[in-house]
């Protein structure tokens, strides 16, 4: 996978954060592909964690368990939830 | 009859293009449809991390509810819509309809205490809230609960009525929304105003305009009573000078 294929996929995962969680005042510069996104970092929620997931499911047509443990892993920051995709879609 | 007594201190009223005194007082002068508009009102005292997910109908309660609001601690809340977040219903209902997964932002925001409870979280208010969906005379039973608030003990009580336009789906079931609006009341205890109910058996006719928007001339002081037909209730406002 070429570092241009990451990160162009960064650039797109984040356009899709900020119109799925409807963030207004934030633009994709805003956000650190290493940026925490839960919690602290971005300060998003439980609730954008399920829109979010629904959003990236219905974006790249992947199926994600929300009960698997490592899913948590893959929703650090956009970086790990660009490896999940591309995995994902390579699977 | 039954009557209760209370003070209106303090009044708010949003539709699209009307906010303040004057627009309402023009617009009570001669009321009118307004034009459909995408119009929210501006609730920019929220932080934008808390405004994101509100809808229309709940910035329109926010509008009106949270000036009132100000200063007050343990305000108890009474909620009242007809109809509710109608948009994010019809969308749901959109998604099952072609097999699509829900998102859980509507989910959990279209139920009929969402606004509410948003209230609750964005004050840190844990006063007793309660969100009703009466009849067309929602408005009169929301006052009932405030007076009843009131008789508890609470100094104040504020009461947040609130109608957003109705998908297009809907128009052949929903005839009393003439245009979104919101309006909102503080209540305190005292003897300025007098609300009572009586029962007829005739059929009355019912006002032109919702009751929240049909007592707008008499809180800007155009008349002194009101009266408000639903089904076999009769509600008469009085306001004493």
């Amino acid at each position: 996978m070429s570092d241009l294929h990451t990160n162009s996929l960064m650039l797109e995962i984040k356009e899709l954060i900020i119109e799925a969680l409807g963030l207004e005042d934030i633009s994709v510069d805003d956000i650190g592909d290493e940026q925490t996104l839960f919690g602290e970092g971005l300060g998003l929620d439980s609730v954008d964690a399920l829109e979010l997931g629904l959003a990236i499911q219905k974006k790249y047509g992947i199926k994600i368990d929300a009960d698997a443990k490592d899913t948590r892993n893959h929703f650090t920051n956009v970086a790990s939830l660009a490896a999940f995709v591309t995995a994902k879609q390579a699977a | 009859m039954s009557v209760i007594n209370f003070n209106i201190a303090q009044w708010r009223a949003w539709a699209p293009g009307l906010e303040s005194v004057d627009d309402w007082q023009a617009w009570s002068r001669q009321p009118v449809v307004l034009e459909r508009s995408d119009a929210a009102p501006d609730v920019s005292f929220l932080p934008a991390m808390q405004r994101r997910r509100l809808s229309r109908l709940a910035r329109m309660a926010f509008s009106v509810g949270w000036p009132l609001a100000d200063g007050r601690q343990d305000l108890p809340l009474v909620f009242i819509s007809r109809h509710g977040e109608t948009p994010r219903t019809f969308e749901i209902l959109s998604d099952l309809a072609t097999d699509q997964p829900l998102s859980p932002t509507q989910f959990s925001l279209s139920v009929h205490n969402a606004v509410i409870g948003l209230w609750s979280i964005m004050r840190g208010e844990t006063s007793e809230m309660t969100a009703l969906a009466a009849a067309g005379d929602g408005l009169e039973h929301g006052m009932l609960e405030a007076a009843a608030l009131l008789d508890e003990g609470a100094p104040a009580a504020l009461l947040v009525v609130t109608e957003e336009q109705p998908p297009a789906a809907y128009s052949a079931w929903i005839d009393d929304v003439p245009f979104p609006y919101a309006v909102g009341l503080l209540i305190t205890p005292g003897n300025q105003w007098q609300l009572s109910l009586n029962s007829t058996s005739q059929a009355l006719s019912k006002p032109h305009w919702p009751h929240a928007l049909n007592l707008l001339p008499t809180l800007l002081g155009q008349q002194t009573t009101c009266q408000h037909a639903w089904k076999n209730r009769v509600w008469t406002w009085q306001r004493n000078p």
